[in-house]
């Protein structure tokens, strides 16, 4: 176990049940780098997840406080969470399915409030942990093992989906950059509101295996990387291109949801009391 | 089974009985059922509303939305409520009291984070205002489609509920904070199955003063030490678990270990599964909430909850007053079911608002001669007096329904 898995993580719940070569681990690694270059503490996270790979191979793998929710809803619970709790700091480590399919309206609108959380997107590209599914992150035409004649739709890229809706720090990177998903992370950690960072890994044993013909993991992390480059190892250009790095930054430009809140309130209960004293001096 | 006291000629069973007699200073004033579910949960330290508006809960939304900031609580509109559970939930797992209210589409779309909390044992309220169904129906008529869906409010089983009815604007309010402090207690969702007339019908409404003040609201505690989820069905009234407190605890939709790891055991499924069915079963006593009427004597009883209730329990008096014996129960806990209520070999006539008949196949069930037990369902309006004692009369001459008045069912 290395220095940042002792001093963040529990020993008992790590290796997790992930598969050979998945990036899932690695990039949480990178987060636990973001967070103690930040000075953070186990007691100033909280730490929530959803369902499918990203789900199950993080809960529970964090030394504080940790949840779970049903697929797509950890945005939902972390909206009424950060009201009773408004002063941690949330990582929101979900899949593809739980933050841009089965959970967007809930992604849309935590973006909205400018909800005071990090979601991490570790998207796969495909729903991994039932086999092998197309997702709305799927690059269109890519089969999958519910593509098997390529995938009919067009997919979208949930960062300009976030950015519309209001968020105000937008990052894409891949499990292919070590340095610049942390620097990230610890920018999108600094942002008080809602924070989205997408991150692209590869999955060797389904998404790989199907849509790329290979389980090798460094073919398919090369695969990742040629895309980020437009280019290809032998010259030639890729079918498409994924622009990498911070989107839009915002950072701090409007009150965080649960601050609003908690103004309103104190407006209220204010005028409350103004009223009340003006009530008793007239009587 | 417990023995009930159901000697006395007219019996309300229910905390607030003895809540009522504590000389608690307030206000009397004339307010709407959804008025008084509001306070009733704020009185109980209600301080998280999430929710999305529905005929004929939108009203609660809405003094919630004016009430909440003036007490220091917060009020959110969700998207959907898949969401407004959830964010319940996550309220209620950060320290606060919360609750949401919604009608049948609604509370159909909430038995995700429903299942999420029972399995997590978080406590929440949860007020469904039945209208007429299936899916949109009638939304501005009464009706009584969830019982069993609250019963069965999340998938999978391996699970107790608790379900209450109020059936005036009064008891709105007492039952509310009644099921704030079950769901405290017993750590799990309580759902207040209330109907459209209840909801919106304006009544004479006792309001406390001072709601800190009230020593029988069972205030919130934090659980800050394993286990966070004890084993067997004993340890109720312990503390919620609470997240932010640094204690470590994991929540999560999987079958847990007492430290809310997920495991894929057969032998933590059923610790857990033992905990949730248990836990409530083996406490039932402390859910038993009902009201009797003419028990010592009855040949013939009316069954019926909510503003149904009403009305067969006018049916009933005016039936006893025309020399029938006649008894009316009107369960008040519609879940853990009250089979007790139902164990004296008599007729039994259950006026549901349905026409499928849901209520009525567990006093079938509970009763000693199904032979005995009928059905009358109707929708979107109460059954009339009229209607009751003509069922009652009818019963009681020949034992079976009479063709007269309204639709009915036999359900077999």
């Amino acid at each position: 176990m290395n220095k940042l898995a002792q001093k963040y993580l529990r020993p008992s719940q790590i290796p997790t049940k992930a598969c050979h070569g998945c990036g899932i681990g690695m990039i949480e690694n990178w987060l636990l780098q973001a967070i103690d270059e930040l000075g953070l503490k186990q007691e100033d996270v909280i730490f929530g997840t959803g369902i499918g790979c990203v789900g199950r191979q993080t809960f529970a793998t964090w030394g504080g406080d940790n949840f779970g929710a049903t697929h797509g809803r950890a945005l939902a619970v972390a909206t009424g969470l950060k009201l009773a709790q408004p002063d941690k700091k949330y990582l929101i480590v979900v899949g593809d399915g739980d933050a841009a399919s089965i959970g967007t309206s809930h992604l849309i609108h935590a973006a909205r409030r400018n909800l005071g959380v990090t979601v991490i997107c570790e998207d796969n590209m495909g729903y991994e942990s039932t086999g092998g599914q197309f997702s709305p992150t799927t690059p269109a035409g890519y089969v999958t093992n519910s593509s098997p004649y390529g995938m009919a739709e067009p997919s979208f890229d949930p960062c300009d989906v976030v950015k519309a809706a209001g968020a105000t720090f937008v990052a894409e990177t891949t499990a292919t950059q070590w340095h610049q998903t942390v620097k990230i992370v610890k920018k999108a950690l600094a942002n008080d509101g809602f924070s989205f960072v997408h991150v692209r890994f590869p999955c060797n044993e389904n998404f790989g295996a199907y849509a790329l013909g290979t389980r090798d993991t460094l073919k398919n992390l090369e695969w990742i990387y040629e895309h980020t480059q437009g280019r290809k190892a032998d010259g030639s250009e890729t079918d498409f291109t994924w622009e990498t790095g911070i989107k839009h930054d915002a950072s701090n430009s409007r009150p965080e949801f649960s601050k609003i809140m908690r103004d309103m309130n104190e407006r209220v209960r204010a005028d409350m009391a103004a009223k009340a004293a003006a009530k008793s001096a007239r009587a | 089974m417990a023995t009930l006291d159901l000697a006395s000629a007219e019996t309300l069973h229910a905390p607030w009985v003895e809540w009522e007699r504590r000389g608690v200073k307030g206000r009397r004033i004339l307010e709407a059922g959804t008025y008084a579910l509001t306070e009733g949960a704020i009185a109980a330290g209600c301080r998280v509303f999430a929710g999305y508006p529905i005929t004929p809960a939108t009203d609660i939304a809405e003094y919630m939305s004016k009430r909440l900031p003036q007490v220091g609580g917060y009020y959110v509109q969700c998207e959907d409520e898949l969401a407004g559970m959830h964010a319940c939930a996550g309220a209620s797992l950060g320290g606060l009291k919360a609750m949401t209210a919604t009608s049948g589409p609604g509370y159909t779309l909430m038995h995700d984070a429903y299942g999420w909390s029972v399995t997590n044992e978080i406590p929440l309220v949860v007020v469904d205002a039945m209208r007429v169904g299936p899916i949109s129906g009638i939304t501005g008529a009464p009706g009584q489609g969830e019982f069993y869906v609250a019963r069965y409010c999340s998938h999978g089983g391996n699970f107790e509920t608790i379900v209450l009815s109020p059936c005036s604007v009064q008891e709105a309010f007492w039952l509310t904070i009644d099921a704030f402090n079950l769901a405290e207690r017993f750590r799990t969702p309580v759902t207040i199955l209330t109907d459209q007339v209840v909801s919106d019908m304006w009544e004479d409404l006792f309001v406390p003063d001072d709601y800190e003040a009230l020593d029988f609201v069972v205030p919130r505690r934090h659980n800050l030490m394993m286990p966070f989820y004890p084993v067997g069905s004993a340890d109720i009234d312990v503390a919620p678990n609470v997240i932010g407190h640094g204690t470590g605890v994991c929540v999560s939709a999987y079958t847990h270990t007492e430290e809310g790891y997920d495991i894929e055991e057969m032998e933590a499924q059923w610790a857990q599964t033992y905990r949730l069915v248990n836990k409530i079963r083996h406490h039932r006593g402390e859910c038993t909430r009902y009201e009797t009427l003419g028990f010592e004597d009855a040949e013939v009883v009316a069954v019926a909850y909510g503003a149904n209730a009403r009305t067969v329990r006018t049916g009933v008096v005016e039936a006893r007053r025309r020399g029938l014996r006649a008894g009316f129960v009107r369960p008040i806990t519609l879940w853990p079911f009250i089979d007790e209520l139902y164990a004296a070999d008599r007729h039994y006539v259950v006026c549901e608002l349905n026409y499928d008949g849901q209520l009525v196949r567990e006093v079938t069930r509970a009763a000693p001669d199904r032979g005995k037990v009928h059905f009358m369902g109707k929708s979107a309006e109460l059954h009339t007096v009229a209607e009751v004692v003509t069922a009652l009369e009818g019963v009681a001459r020949s034992g079976r329904m009479p063709e007269l008045p309204y639709i009915w069912t036999e359900v077999r």
